[in-house]
């Protein structure tokens, strides 16, 4: 008995079986008993009578034993053998299945590792990020003042914690050069809400949480290793940062990356610190851990008593605020969901057109094998049985693609993770059991797809009894399912094409606007500053006027400024705005763009000054510039310079004046048409602007002679990021570029594969028709005509694929439409050019096989025959 | 002298099975009863054979099988025919008569 045999429950048990056999014994006893035997004889004899017991139970067992492990033995033998009987045959399906599963698993591992999965913290679900805003107001400033966050968290029944944080970036001074170093400087209950312990050393101590007591820093596994060598005595070692220093207290796990990646040192802000009393200085980031039970919207009501509370306790700063809501998750990821859905979309397409490849493939190898099967048939193999086997083969198959896929799949998510640097979370993309799984899911739903069909198809008695005669005599086989599956193919490969090329087209365009601003030779980069700084907003402000003087009076280049952010990377900061004059219209908010920008600004990125003057730093009123748009919405046909505007529930920017009018740019957003925008001139809207300096030559090449020069007026200051604007830019919109690559990638495999598919369906029918075709030739028919015969057959099916391929294509662009650019989801030039590619391919696939079928030799034939 | 196992062809042995279970319930012990007294003891049906038949047929869904008790009150296991049976039985009846119809009168033809 083999091993196997255990594995599966006897149907029949024993006991049942043996009081069968014995109730017989018995019988029979009895009935040599009648007859005039000892009872003991009878037994004996009735024993002897039934014969070998323990051989015949182990008969009857075997019946019951379920066939299942037997028939698949049987079943893979005879796959494997198949596959090694067609070796081409089979390694076409494998390389196309390895293609289309590896590919789809590849995007399902950057599904799963983004969207699915929670994020990489315990019980991550309750994580919400919380804001203040004025529902009244349009402001993009949601921070929240750590009075506040107190208040909330104290106040709350909904809330495990609550607590918050806000990041700069500094230079640490331990080493020879300043380095930049990210630091979060953080609410009370940090690690609490995070829900993490310390990898090494402990949480901040109260005293280390009160004003004037002790600093202590928790430092990142990435800064452990790489400035104390991962030494386990780093804890109570001293780290210099900026202008002040700390005692590291506690390695954060490698795994944490809250609140972004950068961060390297995290330092806590005390409570009762005199700068962080005023309820409208605004600051945190606020992350609250939900109580296990609480939902968001019982978090939502709950707070937004809190709130109300704290209305009536401070009328003035606190009336007019309200809580807003969103699970952390939901935050960090959301801006790549579609982008991802389109991609696992456009991925299963590919999977859908591999399927269909391959249907047609194992049909045309049925036919092959039709006489194997009809064989079978006749020596009494059920129908069932054969198509267990049939499927069994595509399985095997499948699974061998499928394996192969995950080999795909791990470079192609390498390959992600380098093309799509700024998606969120891209580091914890990785192969796992789970994209294993989901590879062998893949594997059995192409047997299904792929195998059902031909093996049942493959197997109707009607085809296999008629089989013997049926390939000498056949004279034509229209075979229109096989066409039908090409015709799909088309279908489908003309709307990923159709995606891919309007993504193609959006990126065209997005690459043939102006800007506004001349993108060119402009570098940028960061110098280290601390918020702390800017509690001397004069000295702060000379500070960063003397850097940029500095840099503009270097050789080499010939401009210089800061911003607050870039120019053309998408970023929007609407703000509400009031004229200190009073309001032209009073129903109509002014709702415009702020951009914080020192004087330079205008020269460097070199936006046309249309009116007035550019404006000048003085200490005092603050001066102004708007563009166009602004001027023509808020103030068409009345003057515009010497007009004040302020910010509406903003205590940060002063009233100022406006000086001049500019031109338009695309401040906002490349693919973003310019709105209305004001510029408001400082220089120091934060401790570490962007500086922006224009340069003379390759602005690359520059990055070490200011690296040098701002060393030597700012020896305590690291530089870091310098990058050319440009590359900015690209960086901006390189998760539409991954969109765009991968589509096409997809699209241009689907469009093989279905080529592929053309080109083998008509090469099978010219290779059944040769006879068909043979005679024609002898009875006078013209080899052009055969040649059209063939070409036409082929075009018309991609002609019908083209047009429902079309149809589905308008419906997949719909779903395209948010991420479109310059170009409509239902543009009909990219669409003809589409089917028109389609067709010039399919021409190609198609006149191999015609050209072919008309040099048939019909003397061969005929002898054949 | 009795034909046993060896000489009985497989699908026979399944034919005079499901004959006898046509009749009524009945189970292995009486089965083999009644092919010795029906053959007139020409037949005898090895029960080293007799009961994997009996499984195989009520696996393929031609017989049911039901536990009761015997005429003398003990627990037996009884087999009756199903309705895929009895359809089983006529085929494999009217297949008998003609095999046996054309070996006989090749026999007598011969003679």
């Amino acid at each position: 008995m083999s091993w196997w045999k255990f594995l599966f429950p006897k149907a029949a048990s024993d006991a049942q079986i043996n009081s069968e056999l014995r109730f017989h014994i018995d019988e029979l006893t009895e009935a040599n008993i009648a007859s005039g035997m000892t009872p003991e004889e009878a037994r004996r004899r009735a024993r002897l009578d039934f014969g070998g017991q323990e051989k015949f139970k182990e008969e009857l067992r075997d019946i019951y034993r379920v066939q299942i492990v037997e028939n698949t033995i049987a079943n893979l033998k005879s796959a494997f053998r198949f596959i090694r009987k067609a070796p081409t045959f089979s390694i076409t399906v494998i390389l196309t299945l390895a293609l289309a599963i590896g590919a789809n698993s590849a995007v399902f591992s950057a599904i799963d590792a983004i969207l699915l999965r929670p994020l990489p913290l315990p019980d991550a679900g309750q994580l919400v990020r919380l804001e203040q805003f004025n529902p009244k107001v349009a402001s993009p400033n949601t921070f929240v003042s750590p009075a506040r966050l107190e208040d909330w968290n104290r106040l709350n029944s909904t809330f495990q914690a609550i607590s918050g944080y806000y990041t700069e970036d500094e230079s640490e001074t331990s080493g020879a050069l300043p380095e930049k170093i990210t630091r979060a400087l953080v609410a009370p209950r940090f690690l609490r809400v995070w829900g993490i312990s310390p990898a090494l050393g402990r949480d901040f101590t109260p005293e280390e949480q009160r004003f004037g007591g002790p600093t202590g820093v928790m430092i990142s596994d990435r800064l452990w290793r790489h400035r104390f060598n991962a030494a386990p005595d780093a804890i109570g070692k001293k780290l210099r940062f900026g202008t002040s220093s700390g005692t590291v207290i506690a390695v954060l796990p490698a795994s944490f990356f809250f609140p972004n990646r950068d961060v390297d040192l995290w330092s806590s802000v005390p409570v009762d610190a005199p700068y962080a009393q005023a309820r409208t200085s605004t600051w945190y980031t606020v992350i609250g851990r939900l109580k296990p039970v609480v939902t968001l919207d019982q978090a939502r009501a709950n707070l937004a008593t809190v709130q109300v509370q704290l209305g009536r306790q401070f009328p003035e700063t606190d009336a007019d605020l309200a809580v807003g809501m969103q699970p952390l998750k939901e935050i960090t990821v959301a801006g790549s969901r579609k982008s991802l859905w389109i991609l696992f979309g456009s991925v299963s397409l590919l999977l859908l057109i591999a399927c269909t490849n391959i249907v047609a493939l194992l049909l045309a190898r049925r036919t092959q094998r039709q006489h194997e099967i009809s064989v079978r048939f006749s020596l009494g193999a059920r129908r069932g049985a054969i198509v267990a086997q049939l499927l069994t083969e595509t399985f095997v198959l499948a699974l061998l693609g499928s394996l192969l896929g995950l080999i795909v799949a791990d470079a192609a998510s390498s390959v992600f993770r380098s093309l799509a640097r700024d998606l969120p979370r891209v580091e914890e993309i990785h192969l796992d059991a789970r994209i294993v799984l989901y590879s062998l899911a893949c594997s059995v739903i192409v047997t299904v797809l792929c195998g059902l069909l031909p093996a049942f198809r493959g197997t109707r008695r009607d085809l296999s009894s008629s089989l013997a005669q049926v390939s000498r005599t056949q004279v034509s086989t229209r075979n229109p399912f096989q066409w039908l599956l090409v015709g799909v193919q088309v279908a489908l490969a003309v709307t990923l094409l159709a995606g891919a090329g309007l993504l193609l087209r959006s990126f065209q365009a997005l690459a043939r606007v102006s800007p506004g601003f001349e993108t060119a030779h402009i570098l940028t980069f960061h110098i280290s500053g601390s918020w702390g700084e800017t509690a001397d907003m004069k000295g702060l402000t000379q500070r960063i006027d003397r850097t940029i003087d500095s840099l503009r009076s270097m050789s080499g280049v010939e401009a210089a400024a800061t911003s607050a952010t870039l120019p053309g990377v998408p970023g929007r900061y609407q703000t509400e705005l009031k004229f200190s004059e009073g309001q032209i219209d009073p129903t109509r908010k002014i709702v415009a763009e702020s951009r914080f920008v020192s004087p330079g600004y205008f020269a460097t990125l070199r936006i046309p000054l249309l009116s007035g003057d550019l404006c000048q730093t003085h200490l005092g009123s603050l001066d102004i510039l708007v563009n166009r748009s602004f001027a023509d919405a808020y103030l068409a046909g009345s003057p515009v310079l010497g007009r004040h505007l302020e910010v509406l529930n903003d205590n940060f920017v002063r009233p100022g004046e406006i000086r001049g009018i500019v031109a338009d740019a695309r401040e906002e957003g490349l693919h973003r048409a310019p709105g209305p925008t004001v510029y408001w001139c400082l220089s120091a809207p934060l401790p570490d602007p962007y500086y922006l300096v224009r340069t003379r030559t390759e602005p690359a090449a520059m990055a070490e002679t200011i690296r040098q020069e701002v060393h030597q007026i700012e020896p305590s200051r690291s530089v870091f990021d310098i990058m050319p604007l440009e590359d900015h830019l690209s960086e901006a919109f390189s998760e539409n570029r991954l969109r765009t690559v991968l589509l096409s990638f997809f699209a241009a495999t689907a469009l093989s594969l279905a080529c592929v598919g053309l080109y083998g369906t008509l090469s099978y029918s010219v290779n059944i028709r040769q006879r068909e075709v043979g005679l024609r030739l002898a009875l006078g028919a013209r080899r052009g005509q055969i040649l059209k015969q063939f070409l036409l057959q082929g075009l018309a099916v991609c002609f019908a694929g083209c047009v429902a391929g079309w149809g589905l294509a308008t419906i997949f662009a719909r779903l395209l439409s948010g991420v479109l650019y310059g170009v409509s989801s239902s543009d009909i030039p990219t669409l003809s050019a589409v089917v028109l590619l389609v067709l010039v391919v399919a021409a190609f696939a198609s006149l191999f096989p015609a050209i072919r079928a008309s040099r048939v030799d019909p003397m061969q034939v005929l002898r054949d025959e | 002298m009795p034909i046993e196992k060896s000489d009985l062809l497989q699908g026979t042995l399944d034919m005079l099975i499901l004959k006898i279970v046509a009749l009524g319930p009945v189970h292995g012990y009486g089965i083999s009863l009644r092919i010795r007294q029906i053959s007139r003891e020409v037949l005898q049906v090895q029960q080293g054979s007799l009961y994997p038949a009996l499984h195989r047929l009520e696996k393929r869904g031609w017989l049911a099988a039901e536990w009761g008790e015997s005429e003398k009150g003990r627990q037996a296991k009884f087999y009756k025919l199903s309705a895929k049976g009895r359809k089983q039985l006529e085929s494999e009846e009217s297949n008998w008569n003609r095999l046996a119809g054309a070996v006989t009168s090749i026999l007598q033809t011969a003679q």
